[in-house]
């Protein structure tokens, strides 16, 4: 596995045990490994919140942007320099939340970067509120009377939006698909979405009641 | 008399080819060897209200629009009627109204002989030509080259103006400082001389989100990205325009975006990504009448606190503001050496004035500016590298950029350690804090120093900061005082030590800003014990004109 440890940084992740983004950020590893993409011509493009913590994890060059914004900066890097490979990693929140216009924007251009979306329904880092993909009437923090919105279903939307790009839903249940899924996405050429259903294991219990 | 200014202003509803035709009039006396300043008020719309075009030459440099009128033409029945009071006792009028104030001018009936009723603006510019004593076969050739197409009509349209001016008008022509053999002159508005200093500074990546009045530099640069092989993007709002350069910048580019205050507003989140990133960027923003949508075409000076405590944190930050054309082309390229020298954001300011008044310039297509791009490692790293390295007094430490070996780093958000990794160590949080701002120290040897124009000796110092340089040096010269100068200050951010020495040999200060609070006074208090002895304020959307300074002075 020699090969799979030149993409890691030696920081120890500081996910939940259990949590999805484990199961992310070794396909990731390994597909750059399969790929042997060098690390130095990785730039991967980070959201906050749980998932956008991989930042510390991945050895490659990275941002790790503010809140809602990989898109329109792994886009910048992307127009400057096409050769690079171009990753966007993030959560339901900041991708389909507070960045939904550049995510709608990248798949209109059909621009050659691939979006990672650790789905898990809600807002975690901060403590398990409702976000985009959250059940309609989904009891949370922020929602206690249950959430008064009906969820976004970003595959379906990005698809109408362009339908020559790659946008795909997978999940955790299923380690060996979403590695394949992975793979696939990273093949893609041009713009490609990969939406990971994944429980929070701190606070998704909530969703449950 | 050497140094002679006239002015021409035509008027009208928009539609009717004013700016056009006002521009040709500016091409034409340009092309003759003339120094030109223009100035056009337009209202927030495409049809209809009250747009305005004027001019003012001389042989000698004209540094800014006067507001007394020479030759007014009015496209339309009445316009002519809000600028009576920039009517000297021997200005002219025209217009095709019968009207004790106006000579009378037949333009629709001209303008149907020319074969269409758009070609009034032409035929003014033939009677122009007359009573100026222009060469005649020489502003054809302009005209020519002005209008490609409809060549013929537009020629007709001239000649008529100019023969019905030769029978009427014989006894009204103009004296105005003759010129010989002078070559032509180019004419640049700041939109497209900050454009001209992106280009020649070799930047590579511009972005935009159409925004009045700051649009200029986007056409400008979009129309010139094939030949110069650069990337020039309009993103899907200003958020989006921001991180999309930094992400460029990041990547190696030489990058810039351009907006006014409202959205710089949502470009502030992403100032501050720049600051603690490192990503050194230009942020290219042109003033205008606010709050809110407030005034779009007008100009104002509103926004200086806004932008030099932009971003939510400490962090370094560069404000630039040109004083004019040549300026605006120089800090252009400037900046984008002090975004790669210092790395960080950097704000260079103009306003709807300055970035929209044309001003005969040096040809900047000629110019080659030095570039320098600062601690970059663009090929190999040495042993031992850091990207944040703290080590160096300066503040600076080494980048590279995505492609060199051995060089990942990460860009982060979050408060870091020297790789980039998130930190909340309190000692590595300070120092990281201390390397930033350590910046803001070696920016004060590179960045453009004060400028003080006028006697060495003086008793009274002007002190204005941007476009209100023109008209402040115009109306020096009007006023000849021998204790009278004028303190430019364009480094607005971090304030050079030289600012307070030169306030202070000073009897008595006067303020000049277009704003209404005086921002600059609250910037200098904050700085050092400074009371002004006078406020010059204008914050109506209208420039300074240098004859109402030059009263304000006496």
């Amino acid at each position: 596995m020699s090969n799979l440890s030149k993409y890691q940084t030696g920081k120890i992740p500081t996910w939940c045990s259990g949590c999805g983004n484990f199961l992310l950020i070794s396909g990731l590893q390994k597909c750059f490994a399969d790929q042997n993409i060098d690390t130095e011509n990785i730039v991967a493009v980070y959201d906050i919140g749980c998932a956008g913590n991989m930042a510390d994890f991945i050895h490659a060059y990275g941002l790790h942007t503010l809140h809602g914004r990989v898109v329109p900066v792994a886009m910048g890097v992307k127009l400057y320099n096409p050769k690079l490979t171009v990753l966007c990693i993030g959560g339901d929140g900041g991708i389909y939340g507070e960045g939904l216009n550049h995510l709608i924007t990248a798949a209109r251009a059909n621009i050659d970067l691939k979006v990672f979306v650790s789905n898990n329904f809600l807002y975690s880092l901060t403590t398990g509120q409702t976000s985009p993909t959250t059940p309609y009437q989904a009891k949370t923090k922020s929602t206690p009377q249950g959430s008064p919105l009906i969820p976004l279903r970003a595959i379906e939307l990005i698809k109408k939006v362009n339908p020559k790009v790659f946008a795909k839903t997978a999940t955790n249940q299923k380690p060996k698909e979403l590695f394949a899924k992975i793979k696939q996405a990273m093949e893609f050429k041009g713009f490609a979405l990969l939406d990971i259903e994944t429980e929070c294991v701190a606070f998704g219990k909530q969703l449950k009641q | 008399m050497k140094g002679k200014v006239t002015t021409i202003k035509i008027v009208g509803p928009a539609g009717l080819g004013i700016k056009t035709s006002g521009l040709l009039l500016s091409h034409i006396l340009l092309e003759q060897g003339y120094s030109v300043h223009d100035y056009s008020e337009y209202p927030s719309l495409i049809r209809g209200g009250h747009n305005t075009y004027q001019l003012s030459f001389s042989s000698t440099e004209v540094k800014a629009p006067f507001y007394q009128v020479n030759l007014l033409f009015s496209l339309a029945k009445n316009h002519f009627q809000p600028h009576l009071a920039e009517m000297k006792s021997k200005s002219l009028i025209f217009s095709d109204e019968q009207n004790p104030k106006v000579k009378y001018l037949p333009l629709e009936k001209l303008a149907k002989k020319a074969g269409n009723p758009v070609f009034k603006n032409t035929i003014c510019l033939g009677v122009a030509v007359f009573l100026l004593d222009l060469n005649y076969s020489k502003s054809q050739k302009t005209l020519k080259n002005f209008f490609p197409k409809k060549v013929k009509e537009n020629l007709k349209a001239f000649q008529l103006g100019y023969e019905y001016a030769s029978k009427n008008y014989s006894s009204l022509k103009l004296k105005i400082d003759r010129l010989k053999n002078k070559k032509g002159l180019t004419f640049n508005d700041g939109n497209e001389a900050f454009g001209w200093g992106f280009l020649k500074g070799r930047g590579d990546f511009y972005a935009a989100y159409p925004m009045t009045p700051s649009t200029g530099t986007l056409h400008f640069l979009a129309a010139k990205a094939k030949e110069y092989k650069i990337n020039v993007r309009h993103a899907e709002d200003e958020i989006g325009v921001a991180n999309m350069a930094a992400g460029a910048a990041f990547a190696g580019a030489r990058s810039a975006v351009g907006t006014s205050g409202g959205g710089f507003a949502l470009m502030s989140e992403c100032i501050s990504f720049c600051g603690i990133t490192e990503i050194g960027m230009v942020f290219y923003l042109v003033q205008r009448v606010g709050p809110a949508t407030g005034m779009p075409t007008w100009t104002a000076q509103g926004d200086l606190l806004f932008y030099v405590f932009s971003g939510h944190g400490e962090f370094p930050k560069i404000v630039l503001a040109p004083g004019d054309q040549e300026e605006s082309f120089e800090f252009g390229w400037k900046a984008l050496n002090l975004a790669e020298n210092l790395q960080t954001p950097i704000i260079v300011i103009s306003d709807k004035f300055l970035g929209e008044s044309s001003k005969t310039t040096p040809d900047f297509n000629q110019e080659k500016p030095t570039i320098n791009r600062g601690k970059l490692l663009d090929k190999k790293i040495f042993k031992g590298f850091a990207r944040y390295e703290t080590k160096y007094a300066c503040g600076r430490s080494y980048r590279t950029i995505p492609g060199v070996k051995g060089g990942e780093f990460l860009a982060n958000s979050y408060e870091h350690d020297k790789q980039g990794f998130s930190t909340e160590d309190p000692q590595k949080a300070t120092q990281m804090m201390e390397k930033r701002m350590r910046k803001l120290k070696t920016a004060l040897r590179i960045t453009p120093k004060p400028q003080l124009y006028g006697p060495k000796n003086y008793q009274r110092l002007i002190i204005s900061w941007g476009s209100t340089k023109g008209p402040i040096l115009e109306a020096m010269k009007l006023a000849g005082d021998q204790k009278l100068a004028f303190l430019q200050i364009r480094t607005l951010w971090p304030l050079h030590s030289e600012v307070k020495k030169l306030i202070n040999q000073a009897k008595k200060i006067i303020i000049i800003e277009n704003n209404q609070t005086s921002q600059l006074t609250t910037l200098l208090k904050a700085q050092f014990d400074f009371k002004p002895t006078k406020k010059i304020l204008k914050f109506n959307g209208r420039p300074f004109f240098p004859e109402e300074l030059y009263e304000q002075f006496k």
